[in-house]
């Protein structure tokens, strides 16, 4: 089974990540996802993929009960972003589903109705969650053409989605990065292979470099916080992306 | 585990969705050969106009053989019809069977209060998705009798065709030969749907 760790709490304002999971078959990407709660209402980050929906479902109800989630939020359209849709709206049929406009009519091949979709505009929206505030922020062609990571300026956490991810090997199931320089190495191929735009990645460090973050969580491998999200960055905006081998 | 959604282990639906396939199959085949008696019909009118008042039977049988096919390529349009509202089930079956897993997995990991009356939920519409395939399945069947008993008067016109022409005098030979191909059709037909009769997406319910 996931673990779940609540990595910022203020009263009834938390974030949750659902984490690592020994029992995932080799073959499946191990993903995270991030449970945003306020107020009594949650708003799940890259819900996932179906198959590992029985993973994360028992996961999320040890800590917030799934029938409240009142939304989901889809970075992009990958079958392990979101594939469990249709699982999600089996337990809340009002779900919303946040996505990019590019998606909307894609996305729903994995589930819900036209009433479950809310288009997120090219320039990014703001979502209220119970009254906090949360800021999709544009991160286009990181890897995906239609891409938006999730700004919490209260926490002063940016999910990142697959910026940042990392392809860790099964002994390093740490949840934040403890060793930047060592941890860097298994986030660079990912980057270089997945991320296909130098232009778009220069503009989202740009706007990310501004924005005051203690935490960047990404969909894959561990959590950067304090001078490593800087240090990522740095790193990020100084990588050749959009390259096939060495 | 076997439940309703499985046979001895196996998803039935994964089982049906092969054997609608080779159902459609039989139909597509069934109908490209009635439409080519469609055009061996009109060439026996057409034979049985220059033959004259001998074969005047044999061009009566041979317009009711042109209105058989087209009633068979009706009968079979019916028949895809129905076998594309079958696919469309199937595949909420299988569906049914995929999401009821990982919803039953879910429930059980986290002991949520409320998963038992979502998986509740879950079964009925299952129940109603087997239900409707159900109907279809009988429906089907019934369509592919009354193409069936279609089949067996093309097989008495072809037949009644066949001594008709022995009365064509000078034309008998030709006249044999058409109405001989007729029959010979007619059989191929007819033992592609005694085949599809006893396919196990019928019995194997």
């Amino acid at each position: 089974m996931k673990k779940t760790n609540v990595i910022y709490q203020d009263g009834d304002h938390k974030w949750v990540a659902i984490v690592r999971d020994p029992e995932r078959p080799g073959h499946l990407v191990d993903t995270n996802e991030y449970l945003v709660t306020h107020g009594g209402a949650g708003i799940l980050l890259d819900p996932g993929g179906a198959e590992v929906f029985p993973a994360v479902f028992s996961a999320l109800s040890s800590e917030f009960d799934p029938t409240a989630l009142s939304a989901v939020f889809a970075s992009h359209q990958d079958p392990d972003i979101c594939s469990s849709l249709a699982l999600w709206l089996e337990f809340n049929p009002g779900m919303r589903c946040y996505v990019s406009w590019l998606w909307s009519s894609f996305v729903p091949h994995f589930g819900g109705t036209a009433e479950t979709f809310a288009c997120i505009p090219d320039e990014g929206m703001e979502i209220s969650l119970n009254g906090l505030q949360l800021q999709a922020v544009p991160a286009h062609y990181l890897h995906s053409s239609g891409n938006f990571h999730l700004y919490d300026r209260q926490a002063k956490i940016l999910f990142s989605g697959d910026v940042g991810a990392a392809l860790l090997p099964a002994d390093q199931d740490g949840l934040f990065v403890e060793n930047f320089d060592a941890h860097i190495k298994h986030a660079e191929g990912f980057h270089r292979r997945w991320m296909g735009s130098n232009e778009a990645k220069r503009r989202w460090c740009e706007r990310v470099a501004q924005m005051d973050i203690d935490m960047l969580c990404p969909q894959h491998g561990a959590i950067y916080r304090g001078a490593d999200v800087h240090r990522f960055i740095s790193w990020f905006d100084d990588l050749q992306v959009g390259i096939v081998g060495s | 585990m076997t439940n309703a959604l499985t046979v001895a282990g196996k998803p039935q639906a994964g089982a049906d969705l092969l054997r609608i396939v080779r159902i459609n199959e039989e139909i597509k085949a069934v109908v490209g050969v009635a439409f080519k008696i469609n055009i061996m019909a009109l060439n026996a009118i057409f034979l049985a106009k220059r033959a004259g008042t001998t074969a005047l039977g044999f061009g009566v049988l041979s317009n009711e053989l042109r209105v058989f096919s087209q009633d068979l390529r009706t009968c079979m349009g019916s028949l895809t019809d129905l076998i594309h509202r079958c696919v469309n089930e199937v595949s909420l079956v299988l569906q049914d069977i995929r999401h009821t897993k990982l919803l039953r997995d879910a429930v059980d990991l986290s002991a949520n209060p409320a998963g038992q009356a979502i998986l509740q939920r879950r079964e009925a519409g299952n129940a109603e998705h087997r239900s409707r395939l159900g109907a279809l399945r009988r429906q089907l069947q019934r369509s592919l009798e009354d193409a069936f008993r279609l089949v067996e008067l093309g097989g008495v016109l072809a037949k009644s065709a066949k001594i008709e022409a022995a009365y064509g005098q000078a034309f008998a030979g030709p006249l044999a030969q058409v109405s001989g191909e007729f029959d010979g059709i007619v059989e191929e037909i007819r033992n592609s749907l005694q085949a599809l009769r006893r396919s196990a997406f019928f019995s194997d319910q």
